[in-house]
């Protein structure tokens, strides 16, 4: 897909470095929405403790 | 009766590795010697830098031929051979067994809420990743393909398991050399980074305090594996073993119900692993092997991709600095460059040496852990434009 020259490692770079920054940010949109999920109710980790193996 | 001594002597001597003793030997025991020195007199890394400075150690400690006429083999190689011990544990690295693996382990051991409490800096684990591209397009104009120019750039990355797994896809003539430049400069890091952080920044930048983090319940907590996996098992599926044995581990441990499963994920399996690891890496270290032009100019890219790595980090806090109210502490930047927590400790240390009172760990934890995602996604990508699966 990407030829093996320099100008496809500048190419690879480039994409690569520019998709990451677009999934990594993703990511953080989506834990930015986690404080949402505490709607959902609480979980009573003393209770989680006690039911351990 | 004393040439007879004589020839005795002789064929004794040839039965012992001394005759075979290169200056290369002598120049990779004290690397190996330095590796140790620094691990007990400056605490860095022991646990990563004991075994590898041994096992380099002995790996150049020349043993008599293999066959007659043949190179010498050392001590240790003799144990790697097939059918010694540690063939299996490099095996065990070739083979991407022991990577997942470690995973599973810092999963377990890891708490991702400092990630979740802060999701404005996890972007910070993408803009510590120039080291990579920067390491790939030198590597690639220094003759290498870009196979290999890919594999080297990861170690930019500074996520050993993460560098072990794209090399054996990529170029797993390289992993010997690239795994120990991973693994030698993420343990060396408290020396390559602060430098650096320093001459990016000024004394006032250094000084930020930042806010409390928010509180993360376990919800969240327990959420974060599910939904992490789901993403990078969707569109990641090259890197999708560590970071799916990754978010497995920090599942364990954050369920509560499966304590004894965590502690040993992250406890004595991660021990076993470790020593494993260390002594697979410093085994590929036998002079011969390793002063070769190809090597050092690994080591030398190494090098760079760490030093840029750190250097972007840096700047892209400080980018972010520019469109903030509240301003984050720009030495947080360098610790998205993962190696979990070595990069965020360093942070830690270097903003404390400018104020005491600044306690940055948690804050650095953020970043770092997104480091390790950021250092996953570029390496999936990297696999997938390079059409390979």
């Amino acid at each position: 897909m990407i030829p093996d020259t320099v100008y496809g490692a500048i190419l690879l770079s480039i994409i690569d470095f520019f998709l990451s920054f677009v999934v990594i940010a993703g990511i953080g949109v989506i834990l930015a929405l986690f404080p949402y999920l505490n709607r959902l109710g609480e979980i009573d980790e003393k209770k989680l403790r006690e039911g351990g193996h | 009766m004393f040439d007879q001594v004589l020839f005795f002597f002789h064929a004794l001597l040839q039965q012992t590795g001394a005759a075979n003793f290169t200056w290369g030997n002598l120049v990779m025991i004290a690397i190996g010697g330095t590796m140790i020195y620094l691990a007990i007199a400056k605490h860095y890394e022991p646990l990563l830098l004991i075994g590898i400075g041994f096992s380099c150690i002995v790996a150049n400690v020349p043993g008599p031929p293999d066959v007659p006429g043949g190179p010498p083999v050392s001590a240790l190689l003799y144990v790697v051979k097939e059918g010694g011990l540690f063939h299996y544990a490099y095996e065990g690295v070739a083979k991407l067994i022991i990577p997942p693996l470690i995973f599973l382990g810092v999963g377990a051991m890891t708490d991702f809420g400092p990630m979740i409490a802060n999701p404005k800096l996890v972007i910070l684990g993408a803009g510590a990743h120039l080291g990579i591209f920067v390491a790939l397009i030198l590597a690639k104009l220094c003759g290498f393909t870009i196979n290999e120019a890919g594999a080297i750039g990861i170690i930019g990355g500074a996520d050993g398991p993460m560098a072990i797994f794209v090399t054996v896809k990529l170029a797993p003539h390289l992993l010997g050399p690239i795994s120990v430049a991973a693994y030698s400069y993420m343990a060396l890091m408290p020396m390559i980074q602060p430098p650096v952080m320093r001459l990016l920044t000024n004394s006032r930048e250094r000084k930020i305090e930042m806010a409390q983090l928010r509180k993360v319940t376990k919800l969240e907590k327990i959420a974060f594996p599910a939904v992490i996996a789901i993403i990078v098992n969707l569109f990641f599926p090259p890197v999708a073993p560590l970071i799916t044995m990754l978010m497995l581990g920090n599942l364990l441990k954050e369920v509560g119900v499966t304590e004894r499963l965590a502690k040993t994920a992250g406890g004595a399996l991660m021990n076993v692993i470790i020593i494993i690891l260390t002594v697979a890496i410093g085994s590929t270290m036998a002079a011969d092997k390793f002063l070769t032009w190809d090597t050092i100019l690994i080591v030398g890219l190494g090098l760079l991709a760490f030093l840029f790595g750190t250097a972007s980090g840096v700047i892209t806090a400080k980018i972010m600095n520019l469109f903030m109210k509240t301003k984050i502490n720009p030495l947080i930047g360098s610790a998205g460059i993962a190696s979990v927590p070595i990069a965020a400790r360093v942070s830690h240390i270097v903003a404390n040496q400018e104020n005491p009172h600044n306690h940055l760990i948690f804050h650095a934890m953020g970043p770092n852990l997104a480091g390790v995602f950021g250092t996953a996604i570029s390496g999936g990508i990297m696999l997938a434009l390079l059409g390979v699966q």
